[in-house]
């Protein structure tokens, strides 16, 4: 075997126990990252789903004059995000109540007064249909005197990028601890590493061998315990998400090309960990 | 580096203490051969991996290792005893694999710090004929010592004696 492979497997025989809890603790790291990135997945396609079927609906006061909401309707017409608008008189409304709410109907059958206002309803180009944007043209429309209210779902919206938000925090906050944890375990095995092997490194560096090639193999080291940590949080993430799915349907997963940045994500990570630990070695200090 | 100078600067082989990079080091050391009192060998590997073991470090070719370490383990007279480990050699044949994993990587200058410090005197003379015989192939040989005697049979040599860091005396350069 060349000098780099067959040192990198040195540690693993040296320290086994600080080699497991290095990439024990870099597949915590991992498998929290993964999985509150599974809540934003998942919550990103609740939102895209939700704004497929926004709809603003503009509910104009009574008595509102019709020539001042067919004002209303054609300048809503040159919005560019307005693909399609409707309007819906009070009697239209207590009609459409009557069909839909029939559980409710004895309760809308003797009325003498129809409680319900006339509204415009508005559906946004595919395009426009995002939070932010819909609160755009919501603004807008609440600027006429004889508008009422605007509604557009807004305080569901708000809380599902509020949760979305907080899973990704509380996602790298966590896995970031994990992460610190398994730098110091990948420190610490390097140490004792370089304290068994303290002549020979002295012999390298007294021939000429370069920081860079001393390092090589921890590096390997480091990032194949990231890979095998990757893989074990991944098995850890499959069994946790299938438990689920029993539960909770139509959970959405990550794509295969997900899935290998995620593996490739350990390997840099052991790597780096490597690295943080062995530049104090290498470059501080002398033979 | 080890030590900086106090004052002036030194200069070996195109690299100057006042110049050179941390980076460069490793190969201003590819260009010295070292060698010490105690050896310094891998006790776990055989006297033909210690040599190579020194090649490997620097990525030399592996087809270049396998000329080299069988062909400098001969100049130092050790060609039988390649795969011994260090324990199953006498202090003499040790220091010899020492010398020959120094010259391997083909230095221009052999830094013998007190070789022969831990080497009766028999084996001592032994050391020092394989460095006059790597001087005579015209590599420079900067052997330290506090055995006087042990350079009394070597007329020819530069000998500088210092005492506590002063200069004593000087038998001056070689002219041959």
């Amino acid at each position: 075997m060349r000098y780099t492979p067959r040192e990198a497997f040195f540690a693993f025989r040296r320290a086994p126990l600080l080699s497991a809890l290095s990439i024990v603790t870099i597949a915590f790291a991992l498998y929290t990252l993964a999985v509150f990135g599974l809540v934003w997945l998942n919550i990103e396609r609740v939102l895209d789903d939700v704004a497929q079927r926004v709809e603003v609906i503009v509910f104009l006061e009574d008595g509102t004059d019709p020539a001042e909401s067919a004002t209303l309707m054609s300048e809503l017409a040159t919005y560019p995000e307005v693909d399609s608008i409707a309007y819906v008189s009070k009697d239209d409304a207590l009609a459409r109540a009557r069909g839909d709410l029939s559980e409710y109907r004895e309760l809308y059958e003797d009325l003498e007064v129809n409680p319900l206002p006339a509204s415009i309803e508005i559906e946004l180009k595919p395009d426009f249909r995002r939070s932010a944007q819909v609160n755009e043209v919501a603004a807008r429309v609440e600027r006429f005197p004889f508008v009422e209210e605007v509604k557009y779902g807004e305080e569901w919206v708000s809380k599902l990028n509020f949760l979305q938000d907080m899973s990704l925090f509380l996602g790298l906050v966590v896995g970031g601890i994990f992460a610190a944890v398994a730098f110091v375990a990948i420190g610490a095995t390097i140490n004792l590493v370089l304290i068994a092997r303290e002549d020979e490194f002295a012999i390298m560096k007294m021939v000429g061998a370069t920081p860079g090639f001393i390092a090589q193999p921890f590096i390997l080291e480091g990032f194949v315990k990231g890979v095998i940590g990757a893989i074990l949080a991944l098995a850890l993430l499959t069994a946790t998400f299938s438990a689920l799915e029993q539960r909770v349907l139509a959970l959405g997963f990550y794509t295969p090309a997900q899935i290998v940045t995620g593996v490739a994500l350990g390997g840099v990570l052991g790597a780096v960990g490597s690295i943080l630990s062995l530049r104090r070695h290498l470059y501080g200090g002398t033979t | 580096m080890e030590e900086r100078p106090s004052a002036g600067t030194v200069r070996v082989s195109g690299f100057s203490s006042d110049r050179i990079k941390r980076r460069e080091i490793p190969y201003l050391r590819r260009r010295l051969g070292v060698v010490f009192q105690d050896f310094r060998l891998l006790k776990n590997r055989t006297a033909r991996e210690n040599v190579a073991f020194s090649m490997e470090v620097i990525g030399t070719p592996r087809e270049q290792i396998g000329l080299a370490v069988p062909r400098t383990l001969a100049a130092v007279g050790l060609a039988s005893k390649a795969d011994h480990l260090p324990a199953e050699l006498s202090g003499g044949e040790q220091q010899r694999v020492a010398i020959a994993r120094a010259l391997v990587n083909e230095p221009f200058v052999l830094l013998a710090d007190e070789p022969t410090g831990n080497l009766d005197e028999r084996v001592s003379k032994d050391i020092l004929r394989v460095c006059k015989d790597i001087n005579l192939r015209g590599m420079a040989v900067l052997f330290v010592t506090h055995n006087r005697t042990l350079l009394d049979d070597h007329v020819g040599a530069r000998v500088i004696e210092l005492d506590c860091g002063a200069l004593v005396s000087d038998t001056g350069a070689d002219d041959s």
